[in-house]
């Protein structure tokens, strides 16, 4: 499942770009070997087999970094390097991250380990890690220049502390920070309770995932890292809908997601079919007597919720932001609508010049998702996605909550498409339809303007008038 | 048998040029023979003086026959050369010179003068046959000045007629850009047109607001003048061509090739030019002749300065008074006053002059040439750039926008004012094209004589765009 490497083989390959700044072999042979990941599926959890038992998180299109134990002290190793990470099978980016992939692997400890992590930079810039949200001695705290030096390229940082409160957090860089997460550099970070917790109930599925932005140009591969709201790749875990994996329940397991915002603008996340209360942010599990049910969470820049829920509903149900340009990949922002103008004739014309001109957009966006007409090298459709009815027409931050009464416990294999039981699925009516009663009596203008203008608006609804001859 | 045959070739060979000598005749043609070589060897092309209503029907004919299908570069110079008058005027001056010649070579025609006088009683009769000997010893001389003018009048014809041919070749080239120029302007009209639509419904639609409906009509309205433009330059270019082709009424509504015929592969490498050119063009050639002509001047200047003052006359003067007269009177003109030396000292001026001039039109003839060739390898080099590599960028550039309207990452509107920025590289490659082709004609022209370089007629001037395009 994990590929593990040799660090210098499988770093070499991966970071050619920031070999001057090679390790010394004799020092790294006094750290923990650093894991590297090739893939971005989701892997299955890492079960504990040193330091304390707990029960593991599954990182969506991610994976668990490996420890081993030193003296009692649980050992891990981040190597920050350049990486290159497929957001979804057709388009592959280049970002920077930690051991082959964007986001770096999740680091699972137990409340009261003590932790130390070495950091390895193999990238062609100074960097450092913050752990966000953790309880730590202030020089462990990862601010370059306020609370540590900066790491150069080719050298590695120790950082150790003891992770104090269990809770839901997260590490990113906070070294020319913009550019760094921009380009990727962030991880998971889960600290389990060492012991019951009445704020924290036990969970037979336990998810995370970090929501994170790139704005990638069609045909590039790069970040444009100068961007700062206008960004076209919406993501979890550095993956766009249909890159993303799907969640995958046994009916009536109680279930429980983590996820962090490092995008720059807030996100409603929003499941189907179910409600779900926030159990946890990033400063710690919510009191009990707080929680209140939800179908949607809005998660603000820079936070972390925690929602749980008893996936009691078998079916397939979306999971999504609920912007919905954020379910969307890459698109132009300033292309004009063209719903309701006809300019089937015109094209022709057009054709002169642009001989490979095609209509679209006439009648919504959907042509989008039914068209295949290539697009530039490197490039996801903007929405996108065969389901078992037809086009899902989406993209970005879109994934499915597959809940089935058989999937086997501990199995987190996609169970295919739900099969719907008879009479449960919406269907087209056939029969008579009577023309409702409308409603005519409006209310009158509170504050009716003084001097109104003579005509109004010459305004044309265009209905759909039956088979537009697409 | 055999022999006295032998003898009697021998004796007809021996004799023939001393009877063409002394009685030269038109050629029948008008002196054309040369004329029409040269047409067929550096043109394939035919020519014809006209001098008779059969000669022009006929040209007429050979007109109708070649317009019915669409022109090429040999077949409009092909109808210039028939059918420009002007040329046909520069033929008859050909033919008078000839005539000029001929007339010059024929013996002159004696004369006889008789003259009855009276003094008192006396009655003098006076008869005298006079044979202009001077001109018959002139004639020599002046059969070769009148020859030698003649050539002249020849080689400038057929300058004439190779300059003609290469005016009308790059006017042909230059016609056929303004049409591809004017074509493309028309569907650079007719997609603006489409874009201006658009942008009206989008506004008629609620979509878009007159603001940019009105920033949109803006390539609309410069697309129409470029099309105006170029129309104008199209009708320019076709009007001169007609002129050179000599065309009239119904035949100026010729047909054009579509489309400039395309660069060949490689150009032409030709490290030899200079020395080519020296032998080939007709004004070196021709200021050789004038050399060696005033060289022989100089020569029969130095010789024939007696001559030249040699009058001879048959006297036979009769009187009733005395017994009559007879014998020859001869008079030396003794040159006490003109030695000669004045006239010797013109025709050396003369011949240094003729050889300065000679050294001049060769210095001008290599430089012609070579400035010609480097023209046509730098207009060669242009038209391949922009048929590699500046068309292409612009294909690959419309190639990734209809890519990226593919994917909604941008609008009609975009990819049409990338339509409108590759404006101005379709409209330089259609002009690079024509340029090389005006280039090669120059330097076809550069190898027989002087070239006019350059000017392939007016071309249409692309508007500037705002979309980024290169300013024209
Ligand atoms: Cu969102």
């Amino acid at each position: 499942m994990f590929s593990r490497r040799n660090f210098f083989r499988g770093a070499g390959a991966l970071t050619a770009a920031v070999s001057a700044s090679a390790v010394s072999r004799v020092a790294m042979a006094a750290l923990p070997e650093p894991v590297l990941q090739t893939k971005p599926d989701t892997m299955a959890p890492l079960v504990p087999n040193t330091g304390r038992p707990y029960n593991p998180v599954v990182t969506l299109n991610g994976w668990t970094l490996p420890w081993r134990m030193n003296q009692g002290v649980k050992e891990f190793h981040l190597v920050a390097e350049p990486v290159v990470r497929e957001l979804a099978p057709g388009m592959k980016a280049h970002l920077w991250g930690y051991n082959g992939q964007s986001p770096g692997p999740t680091i699972e400890v137990v409340e009261g380990d003590r932790v130390r992590i070495f950091v390895t930079n193999r990238l062609p810039e100074h960097t450092s890690i913050h752990w966000h949200g953790q309880r730590l001695p202030n020089g462990m705290d990862g601010v370059s220049g306020l609370t540590q030096k900066s790491i150069q390229p080719g050298q590695t940082y120790v950082y150790e502390f003891v992770a104090r409160r269990p809770g839901t957090f997260m590490y990113h860089p906070h070294a020319d920070e913009m550019t760094q997460m921009a380009m990727g550099m962030m991880g998971f970070w889960v600290t389990h309770p060492k012991v019951k917790n009445p704020q924290i109930d036990e969970v037979d599925r336990d998810f995370c995932f970090l929501l994170n932005a790139f704005d990638i140009d069609p045909g590039a591969a790069t970040p444009k890292i100068m961007t700062m709201t206008d960004f076209n790749l919406w993501c979890w875990n550095s993956r766009v809908f249909p890159g993303i994996d799907t969640l995958n329940v046994r009916k009536n397991d109680k279930v429980r997601i983590r996820i962090g915002n490092l995008t720059m603008t807030n996100h409603p996340i929003h499941v189907h079919g179910h409600e779900f209360t926030v159990t946890g942010t990033d400063g710690g599990p919510t009191p009990k007597a707080g929680r209140w049910p939800e179908v949607t969470t809005d998660i603000a820049v820079g936070q972390m919720r925690q929602i749980e829920f008893l996936a009691d509903e078998e079916g397939d149900w979306a999971f999504h932001c609920h912007k919905s340009h954020h379910t969307m990949n890459a698109m132009g922002h300033n292309v004009p609508t063209m719903i309701g103008v006809d300019h089937r004739q015109v094209a022709k014309q057009i054709t002169k010049l642009v001989p490979d001109y095609m209509v679209m957009g006439e009648r919504g966006m959907a042509d989008m998702g039914e068209m295949t007409m290539p697009l530039p090298d490197n490039t996801l459709p903007m929405m996108t996605g065969e389901g078992p009815f037809g086009g899902v027409e989406m993209g970005g931050m879109f994934s499915i909550l597959k809940v089935r009464k058989d999937q086997k416990r501990g199995d987190y294999s996609d169970p295919g498409w739900y099969q719907h039981p008879k009479g449960e699925v919406a269907f087209p009516w056939t029969g008579a339809l009577p023309e409702p009663a409308r409603f005519a009596a409006e209310g009158g203008q509170s504050m009716p303007r003084l001097q109104r203008k003579d005509a109004t608006a010459e305004v044309n609804v265009r209905k759909p008038s039956g088979h537009s001859g697409h | 048998m055999t022999t006295s045959r032998n003898t009697a070739i021998r004796f007809a060979l021996l004799a023939a040029p001393l009877l063409l000598a002394g009685c030269a005749s038109l050629s029948g043609n008008g002196g054309m023979t040369p004329i029409q070589d040269a047409a067929k060897n550096h043109l394939g092309a035919t020519l014809l003086a006209a001098s008779t209503d059969q000669d022009l029907d006929g040209i007429d004919q050979r007109v109708a026959e070649l317009l019915t299908k669409p022109l090429t570069a040999d077949s409009a110079v092909q109808i210039a050369l028939l059918n420009n008058r002007g040329l046909q005027a520069s033929f008859q001056e050909l033919g008078i010179a000839e005539a000029e010649m001929v007339q010059a070579s024929r013996m002159p025609n004696p004369g006889f003068s008789i003259a009855k006088l009276k003094r008192g009683d006396e009655r003098e009769i006076e008869r005298g046959f006079s044979f202009d000997l001077g001109h018959l010893v002139a004639l020599p001389l002046a059969r070769q000045v009148e020859s030698r003018r003649f050539a002249a009048v020849q080689r400038s014809v057929a300058m004439e007629m190779l300059s003609l041919a290469a005016e009308t070749r790059k006017a042909f080239y230059a016609a056929v850009a303004a049409e591809q120029t004017a074509s493309y302007m028309r569907d650079v009209r007719a997609t603006a047109d489409a874009g201006a639509e658009l942008a009206r419904r989008l506004a008629q639609a609620g979509n878009w607001t007159k603001l940019q409906q009105a920033r949109e009509h803006g390539f609309f309205s410069e697309a129409v003048l470029n099309a105006a433009r170029a129309e104008s330059a199209r009708v320019s270019a076709r009007e001169r061509l007609t002129r050179l082709m000599g065309l009239w009424g119904s035949q100026s509504a010729f047909a054009l090739p579509a489309r400039l015929p395309d660069l060949p592969a490689d150009p032409q490498d030709r490290p030899d030019i200079e020395q080519v050119a020296m032998t080939t063009r007709l004004d070196v050639q021709g200021a050789k002749a004038m050399v060696e002509a005033t060289a022989k001047n100089l020569g029969l200047s130095k010789v024939t300065r007696f001559i030249n003052v040699l009058e001879l006359g048959y006297q036979r003067n009769s009187s009733n008074e005395a017994p009559r007269q007879t014998g020859y009177e001869i008079g030396i003109e003794i040159p006490l006053f003109d030695w000669g030396d004045a006239r010797i000292a013109k025709a050396e001026a003369v011949y240094m002059q003729s050889a300065h001039r000679a050294a001049k039109t060769a210095v001008e003839a290599r430089s012609e040439v070579r400035e010609a060739y480097q023209g046509y390898r730098s207009a060669y080099d242009v038209a391949k750039h922009f048929r590699d590599d500046v068309v292409p960028t612009a294909k690959r550039i419309s190639d990734e926008n209809v890519l990226l309207y593919n994917g909604m990452f941008i609008s009609v509107f975009e990819l049409l004012a990338d339509a409108r920025a590759q404006i101005a590289s379709v409209n330089g490659s259609i002009e690079a094209l024509r340029d090389f082709w005006v280039a090669q004609s120059d330097l076809d022209m550069a190898l027989v004589g002087k070239p006019s370089l350059g000017g392939a007629g007016p071309s249409a001037s692309v508007a500037g765009t705002g979309g980024g395009a290169a300013a024209h």
